[in-house]
């Protein structure tokens, strides 16, 4: 079981908590003319790295906000959460 | 005509479970709270009022995260950023809340009938609740309130009195029958009696 720092509530236990994807993926932008392949990374494509790992969580059982989280996907361990619009 | 509460019909008054040779006194209490209000208060992300400068019943809003403000009758929970609830005895309470909060700044709502509210008191309930959530309840004092999960059923835990331990179960209304069934369940190696 992960413990989680929420950076609104404090650190909680993973259960309170629902995984939303990487975070290092970035929307094409709106109104511009993009490639499929370029839609195709945006929706299917995923690194899966071994090692650090920026990913988004939501808190779903607590305030319920969205943040984001640097994790290892090696071993499990969290270097750092932030707030949705801040950097990892 | 009466309102049908939450848990009208699986809320049974009696002594339960292991209660023999135990002094009734001892017994952790269950109880279903009735009649709050319970409104939710959420400032708009635009908005760029200082919430320091209102006031809701002489309350100040609680800005840290898991605090509690309250008086006899009213009690304000810090629900998440921007957002709290307001559970209170007084009827026109949200009246009290419309003057005091602007209705372009804020979003009120009445979610008073979307609750089912249980009351555990005596000295086990820390015990009880230990058993379906992760909260460390160690450090869980008066006046602090948590939204957690029991048995990975989504609930706010409202800390109330620690002599003896008193807590407001806040759960879904359709949770709250499932809710009842796990929390007694879970009370039953300590007998509870049903009020």
């Amino acid at each position: 079981m992960l413990e989680i720092k929420c950076p609104y509530c404090g650190k909680r236990s993973q259960n309170e908590f629902s995984y939303g994807g990487d975070a290092s993926v970035k929307r094409p932008e709106l109104g511009k003319e993009i490639s499929d392949k370029d839609w195709d990374d945006f929706i299917y494509n995923r690194k899966n790295p071994r090692g650090k790992h920026s990913e988004f969580w939501h808190h779903i059982a607590g305030c319920r906000q969205w943040f984001k989280v640097l994790r290892s996907t090696a071993t499990h361990e969290i270097f750092k959460t932030a707030k949705i619009d801040e950097e990892l | 005509m009466t309102a049908i509460t939450p848990l009208e019909f699986i809320h049974k008054k009696g002594i339960f479970g292991d209660h023999h040779k135990k002094n009734e006194v001892d017994l952790l209490r269950f109880s279903e709270v009735k009649n709050l209000t319970i409104i939710q208060l959420v400032q708009y992300k635009k908005s760029k009022i200082s919430i320091n400068d209102i006031k809701i019943e002489n309350l100040e809003i609680p800005i840290q995260s898991s605090n509690v403000k309250s008086n006899k009758e009213t009690r304000i929970l810090w629900s998440a950023p921007r957002t709290w609830l307001i559970l209170s005895s007084k009827e026109n309470i949200i009246k009290t809340i419309k003057k005091n909060c602007d209705e372009a700044e804020f979003a009120i709502t009445d979610i008073s009938h979307s609750r089912a509210i249980i009351q555990i008191q005596g000295n086990q309930a820390k015990e009880v609740l230990k058993k379906g959530s992760p909260i460390n309840f160690n450090e869980f004092d008066v006046n602090k309130c948590v939204s957690t999960t029991f048995h990975g059923i989504t609930i706010i835990i409202d800390s109330i009195s620690s002599h003896p331990e008193t807590f407001n179960l806040l759960v879904l209304r359709s949770f709250g029958e499932s809710f009842y069934h796990h929390i007694t369940d879970a009370a039953l190696e300590f007998g509870y009696v049903g009020v």
